[in-house]
């Protein structure tokens, strides 16, 4: 279903809308110097920001405050040195302006590793940002470049410019072995997915509690740059997620020889999990029966409490929403509505990808939601226009009850006026305080489930 | 200077006012350097005669761009829509703004909704081809999803240096559409500081949108705010005034109307000063020339200055004299309360001078503030509106007066020097440096919350409840790791990188 | 056998109608004995006119009692108080009455809030001394706190015990304060089935609430409810009819008025026996004599024994024929898709009626049921109510029929004899116990849901959404452990009992 110009969902057809345009009302991502934020979710790194003088505070008031109100962290937020570029260096060039400030940065600012990003300015005037970095890259100093202009790409497509810089400016060349049972893992966005961070860690636990060693590379749980440094020496390459990081995985295997794993399903819930830690650990070669181990131990947890929700799932009184539409990037829409579907038995009422995947990608992603389940039929539609979400939404037939929508800020109004319940699970989650809180792995799954009908229950009355 | 709408392009602040955005000294200091900009040119900084004395250094933060200032006005007009002529990433500030909007809605007990910002998201074969086929077809989607009663436009760094004919798209569109389509020419890089994305809202509602031929309404008064509880309309009652409230959560005819009033106000010279100006020199409505209305002093002489234009003396005097025999005993509890109590304030460059004002009446010491820029002079050039002078004439001097673009690099350094109890702030990404050192904010989101004479009670109220969160701060300043230098941390000077030019 | 008014304290459901809880057989052969009860004495008892064999056994769980349903009743008209004359622990259902109460009110376009009972607090020494003075306390606690127009008293197994004038305390409180001070005695050891609670409520309404020179308003209907979705009002509207809805979430003028409505009508009789009856006896008010409407069949006969009665004959026939063109189409497709499937239903006792006939309009297979309780006969005595008669006779027999007080040992093997593909309950603890063998349920929190001609296309939907459920179920079943022994669930379900 491309370009979905008429949306099927549950045999029924929407109207078709009209063409898409350029407009996106209600933004879903923002632009490739987002990725600053990549930066700042590795331990004691800082990002600098050669850009006009809101460019940081935007992307940060965005996707950091406004989006579970995660806070900037050690490198982040209003630390972020930035050139706030004036009209001077629009016309006369900014290169001394960012020569002047890394200089500065490196007096005032206490990081391991400083990473240039570039916004609109100096990639449209011009500016050779890479001949200025390579000065200081030749005096020794941390520091790489990644061009993010924001007419460039989107922040997912600037995470992964912002990841090769590190790995091809710092982290470098690597000769040695490799150490069998240690992964790097690629998933999901830092910041930008809200619930990353106690996301991370969950997988990073489930990982561990499979017998491997993890390089979990972003928030508090990695090591910081020294783990980047020995990106190189880990066995394989994990790439959790429908295409975020596939990009990365497949330059390192060009770059170091070394093999990665594509699972595109973030595991939420006791079945998809042990089923990815399995995969993992067949993978790896490494000795199955503690990651068995760990497996019994988890789902004896997990039934417990599921056991607990089955109860008030079966004779719950007040009735249930039967439906379920996903407004959310790819990673997460997918994850999410194969646990609903397979796990809960709910039913599809539309799954909106909202964060511009590349093209190459999409028939991927589309067969990925195509293959949930042989009894059910879900449709994907690629739209990024919030407008045209909503309205396409409210088009659609829920039958006896409105659906649960999990999706983001932009959906409390839609939710408002549908009478159902609305979970923000994605940015922009501005009604949300997340700090460990996680949706997946086994862990996660019984936080979703809290979450999902607290705020159920919440709206009988 | 008149304020000159002949063009869609406003001036920026620092052509019209002379602002700086960093300095540091005393406020009486700053004061006298600004004389100048009023009265003849005494400063030492050479031949430039609107100049101050402005610092500049090789490290700078982060700061914020005038055309979050558009958004945050023309972007929260009610019937309006507001396309971001940009790439994706200025899209951004959506989701800030919405929160802000949906939190100002529900403040001021309107039906709360999401706001109307459409990207033309720009990509990269617009940077070459141009993007003004996109600008139009982004106001064809605005116009057939909301009709709006006005199109605003917001350009970019971006469609600034490629050159869109933005005014062009937006001529041909208002004549296609029938309704004010209004280019505000915006790009962050064209001035050092945000406020001037105030005027640059405030030019093109002038321009396009407030009506040339006005009825007048002898009892209206614009009051020029952001999103702030609505404490004007009983206090106006009182003078038998109507409240014309703008930018903020307005209607477009609310806008329009603003020439009928008899008056125009507002709760801060930075945001007000352009509009409330150019409404007097092009359609009459007199601006209240007057300190801000902060403490004692500052609000009597507003409110009489409102009643001389308004003819509303004798309403005024009873009514200033009721209310100083009503707050009077509370204020006196709340400065027993703050006794020896240390308040820092780091907001806004007018807004500071009166909240500063607000917690010397409440007995509070302030040995330091940060503004984060200053204008030697408002748009009126009338000595009236001099809060900086206001403020040391009425309340004293203020030792470190410090103007610094939200640096928070500098900060430190600041808090070091008066080692406040509790900061005032309004703007993001000071506050969580002062929170990693124990000391806790109070964020006046609500912009009216010291106004007046019940402000000061509200602001003393509001610090105890701050106080008392100091506990969490100061288990938290233990445990965590500053991302600054210890040699940068050591140094007494935060201005030791930039001294003057 | 008339209701008698001139007592304060309700005859038990078992003393007048003869209730059981306990049975196993076909839904024809529980038809066939309890048919004395509307005809002659045919059945085999013995000499007990209005008794039915009961199954007895030894081993029982936690059923329910009287005094809950008075909370479920008297607990939640608007602007009445009821008192818990008891120790804390009665008071333990004012958490979920209160949810059940807001949510009705939410569903019903109420103004949300929480529902006003006050417990009296009973401690030891009370037990010895007695609680009236502190039920008199909390009386007129109620009185200064809210100013209701009726204050309701639930007595309690302790204060029944104890022998508390209630009564006593009530008159001398109704003097007073000048508004009803209605004792209501639902002391649960009182009655084998909770049902008699009902009763008890309904009748301190009648002797002390409803109006006693009433004013006939020929257009209103008394329906008799819990907290379903109002789906009276638009149905009325096609017969030129107003409701008015009894007893829960009413006004106590709401209740005062029922003596001058056109008739009364219920969605399950279990409930409405008591106070329909009465209202006719006491005030002339007909209660509708027909089978409760459910199913093309049964509303029909309710539809038009109601426009009989109310003088609307030809409205009723031109709703009934519209309705039925309306709905065929969505049928013929839910027939289609529920083809093949085995329902079980598990309710109370003429609801159950009711919704099998639901799912056999639907093709729904239904070959087990479990009910709280069975009545013989409700009080009006008449055979036109006679429902479970009804479903036999218009949708065939249920092989496997049980009464069973919500006791989850037995529905093990229950589920076992039919293997349903879902279930559907109202009350809780049976449920659960189908979670863990991976079968769904609907609970039908709103009673109405699947009331009259669109009844059955809500129902058909609702069970098309629990059927998707069956994934979450199964995946539970293959990781829980049973609390009962292996050698009790290979036993018929009622082998212990005799």
């Amino acid at each position: 279903m491309q370009g979905a110009e008429t949306v099927v969902t549950e045999g029924r057809t929407f109207p078709p809308l009209g063409p898409k345009t350029n407009s996106i009302q209600q933004v879903r991502y923002v632009c490739a110097i987002g990725a600053m934020h990549s930066a700042s979710a590795i331990p004691w790194v800082i990002p600098i920001t050669h850009c006009g003088p809101g460019c940081a505070e935007k992307q940060f008031g965005s996707l950091a405050m406004c989006n579970g109100f995660q806070g900037g962290g050690y490198g982040g937020g209003a630390v972020v040195p930035s050139t706030n570029i004036s009209e001077s260096e629009v016309v006369f060039g900014g290169e001394n302006r960012l020569r002047e400030l890394i200089r500065a940065s490196l007096k005032i600012l206490d990081a391991e590793l400083f990473v240039v990003v570039t916004g609109c300015i100096p990639d449209l005037v011009g500016d050779d940002a890479g001949a200025v970095v390579r000065e200081f890259q030749a005096e020794g100093v941390p520091v790489v470049l990644a061009e993010t202009g924001g007419f460039k790409g989107t922040n997912f497509t600037g995470h992964e410019l912002v990841t090769r810089a590190i790995i091809d400016q710092y982290v470098g060349e690597y000769a040695g072995g490799r150490t069998p049972g240690v992964v790097n893992v690629w998933s999901m966005l830092p910041y930008h997915n809200t619930f990353w961070q106690g996301d991370l860690s969950e997988i990073k636990r489930v990982l561990e509690g499979g017998g491997l060693k993890v390089n979990i590379l972003f928030g508090h749980e990695s090591e910081g740059v020294s783990e980047w440094k020995r990106i190189p020496q880990a066995q394989f390459n994990l790439v959790l997620s429908p295409w975020l990081g596939l990009r990365t995985a497949q330059h390192l295997e060009g770059k170091y020889g070394q093999p990665f794993l594509h699972l595109p399903i973030i595991p939420i819930g006791a079945d998809e999990t042990s089923s990815f830690l399995r995969k993992v650990v067949a993978f790896a070669g490494i000795d199955p029966s503690l990651a068995e181990e760990f497996i019994k131990k988890e789902e004896r947890t997990y039934y417990h409490y599921l056991e607990g929700f089955g109860e008030f799932y079966s004779e719950y009184f007040w009735g249930m929403p039967a439906k379920f539409v996903v407004v959310g990037e790819s990673a997460y829409n997918l994850a999410l509505t194969r646990f609903l579907i397979n796990d809960l038995g709910l039913m599809p009422g539309g799954q909106f990808i909202t964060e511009n995947p590349p093209e190459e990608y999409r028939e991927a992603i589309s067969r990925e939601f195509r293959t949930i389940a042989d009894d059910v039929v879900t449709h994907v539609a690629f739209e990024e226009d919030s407008y045209r979400i909503h309205t396409l939404i409210r088009q659609s037939d829920f039958g006896q009850k409105p659906p649960i929508i999990l999706g983001t800020t932009w959906e409390r109004d839609l939710a408002k006026e549908m009478r159902s319940a609305v979970v923000e699970v994605g940015f922009p989650a501005s009604y949300e305080m997340v700090l460990s809180r996680t949706n997946v792995g086994y862990r996660g799954a019984i936080a979703l489930l809290e979450k999902i009908y607290t705020t159920v229950v919440s709206g009988t009355a | 200077m008149r304020i000159n709408l002949d063009t869609p392009v406003v001036e920026s602040r620092e052509q019209r006012l002379g602002t700086i955005i960093a300095w540091d000294g005393k406020a009486s200091e700053l004061s006298k350097q600004s004389e100048y900009a009023r009265k003849s040119c005494a400063s030492g900084c050479g031949e430039k005669g609107r100049r101050l004395c402005e610092m500049k250094g090789p490290f700078t933060q982060g700061s914020v761009c005038s055309e979050q200032m558009v958004e945050c006005q023309a972007g929260h007009i009610r019937d309006a829509v507001l396309i971001q002529h940009s790439p994706i990433g200025c899209g951004a500030g959506q989701v800030i703004y919405n929160s802000i909007y949906r939190n100002g809605l529900a403040m001021r007990n309107l039906p709360v909704e999401n706001l109307r910002l459409i990207s033309t998201n720009l990509k990269e074969q617009d940077m070459v081809f141009g993007g003004v086929d996109k600008l139009e077809q982004s106001i064809r989607d605005a116009w057939e999803r909301h009709h709006p009663k006005a199109i605003f436009i917001a350009t970019s760094c971006a469609t600034g240096i490629i050159g869109d004919d933005v005014d062009g798209s937006a001529r041909k569109m208002e004549g296609e559409l029938g309704i004010p389509v209004i280019p505000l020419h915006c790009e962050g890089f064209m001035s050092k500081h945000w406020s001037t994305g105030f005027d640059a809202t405030q030019h093109g509602i002038m321009r396009q949108i407030v009506r040339k031929n006005p009825t007048k309404q002898e009892d209206l008064v614009n009051v020029i705010n952001l999103w702030g509880t609505d404490v004007f309309t009983p206090m106006f009652k009182e003078l038998n005034l109507r409240v014309n409230f703008v930018v903020d959560l307005a209607t477009v005819e609310d806008l329009a109307q603003m020439s009928e009033a008899a008056a125009t106000v507002g709760f801060c010279h930075t945001l007000s000063s352009y509009l409330a100006a150019g409404l007097e020199q092009e359609f009459g409505v007199p601006e209240i020339k007057a300190p801000q209305p902060y403490g004692f002093p500052g609000t009597d002489a507003w409110l009489r200055e409102l009643a001389k234009v308004t003819h509303r003396e004798e309403l005024a005097e009873a009514y200033i004299a009721r209310e100083h025999l009503r707050v009077a005993p509370r204020i006196a509890e709340l400065r027993v309360l703050l006794k020896g109590k240390k308040g820092f304030v780091s907001t806004g460059s007018a807004y500071a001078h009166g909240i500063i004002a607000v917690l010397r009446e409440l007995g509070v010491e302030v040995d330091g503030s940060l503004v984060f820029h200053h204008d030697p002079i408002y748009d009126s050039q009338d000595p009236r509106q001099d809060t900086l002078a206001h403020l040391v004439d009425n309340y004293g001097d203020v030792p470190s007066f410090s103007v610094s673009n939200r640096q928070q690099y500098q900060f430190y350094g600041l808090l070091q020097r008066v080692k406040p109890d509790f900061i005032i702030i309004r703007h993001n990404g000071l506050a969580p440096l002062a929170s990693r050192l124990g000391i806790p904010a109070a964020p006046l989101g609500d912009e009216h919350h010291a106004l007046g004479y019940q402000g000061i009670i509200n602001l003393g109220e509001t610090i105890l409840e701050i106080l008392s969160h100091k506990k969490f701060h100061e288990d938290l300043a233990a445990h965590v790791t500053l991302p600054y230098k210890k040699w940068w941390l050591d140094q007494g000077d935060p201005f030791l990188l930039v001294k003057g030019d | 056998m008339a209701i008698n008014f001139d007592t304060p304290v309700v005859v038990n459901r078992e003393q007048r109608l003869g209730t059981i809880i306990a049975w196993d057989g076909s839904a024809s052969e529980l038809s066939d004995l309890s048919e004395y009860s509307r005809k002659s004495c045919g059945g085999s008892c013995g000499e007990n006119k209005r008794k039915l064999c009961e199954a007895t056994g030894p081993f029982t769980q936690g059923s329910c009692c009287s005094e809950q349903m008075v909370e479920c009743q008297a607990g939640q008209v608007r602007d009445a108080v009821l008192i818990q004359h008891s120790p804390i622990g009665c008071a333990a259902s004012q958490v979920g009455n209160s949810l059940i109460y807001r949510v009705g009110m939410a569903m019903t376009g109420k103004p949300v809030e929480n529902l006003r009972w006050i417990s009296t607090n009973l401690k030891e020494q009370d037990m010895v001394f007695g609680g009236v003075e502190r039920l008199e306390q909390s009386i007129r606690d109620a009185w200064e706190r809210q100013h209701p127009k009726v204050i309701f008293i639930a007595t309690s197994c302790a204060t029944g015990i104890i022998g508390d004038d209630v009564d006593g305390a009530a008159g001398k409180m109704e003097a007073e304060l000048g508004i009803p001070v209605i004792p209501l005695h639902c002391e649960g050891f009182k009655s084998k089935h909770w049902s008699t609670g009902f009763d008890a409520a309904q009748h301190g309404i009648i002797r002390q609430i409803v109006r006693k020179n009433p004013k006939k308003q020929e257009d209103l209907v008394n329906v008799i409810k819990l907290w379903g979705s109002d789906v009276f009002t638009p149905m009325f509207a096609q017969l030129d009819l107003r409701v008015n809805y009894v007893v829960d979430l009413a006004s106590v003028d709401d209740l005062a008025q029922m003596s001058e409505a056109a008739a009364t009508v219920g969605f399950c009789h279990t409930l409405s026996s008591y106070l329909a009856s009465g209202l006719e006896q006491e005030f002339g008010v007909p209660e509708i004599k027909a089978p409760q409407p459910y199913g093309f069949a049964g509303t029909d006969a309710w539809l038009r024994e109601l426009a009989r009665v109310t003088n609307r004959v030809e409205k009723a026939e031109a709703y009934i024929a519209r309705e039925h063109a309306r709905v065929k189409p969505r049928l013929a497709e839910l027939r289609k898709l529920l083809k093949g499937k085995k329902g079980y239903v598990s309710t109370g006792s003429a609801y159950a009626h009711g919704l099998i006939s639901v799912l056999k309009e639907l093709g729904v297979e239904v070959d087990g049921s479990l009910v709280f309780h069975h009545d013989p006969v409700y009080d009006s005595g008449d055979p036109r109510q006679d429902s479970l008669a009804h479903l036999v006779d218009t949708y065939g027999d249920i092989p496997s029929f049980s009464v069973s007080n919500r006791q989850q040992y037995q529905f093990y093997g229950l589920l076992q004899r039919v293997k349903p593909d879902f279930i559907l309950i109202r009350h809780p603890g049976l449920a659960p116990l189908a979670s863990r063998l991976g079968i769904p349920a609907a609970p039908l929190g709103d009673e109405h849901i699947a009331l009259g001609y669109q009844g059955i296309i809500n129902l058909g939907e609702t069970i098309l959404e629990i059927l998707s459920r069956r994934k979450f179920h199964q995946k539970l079943a293959g990781h829980v452990r049973m609390p009962y022994k292996k050698s009790w669930l290979e036993q018929d379900p009622y082998s212990l009992s005799n």
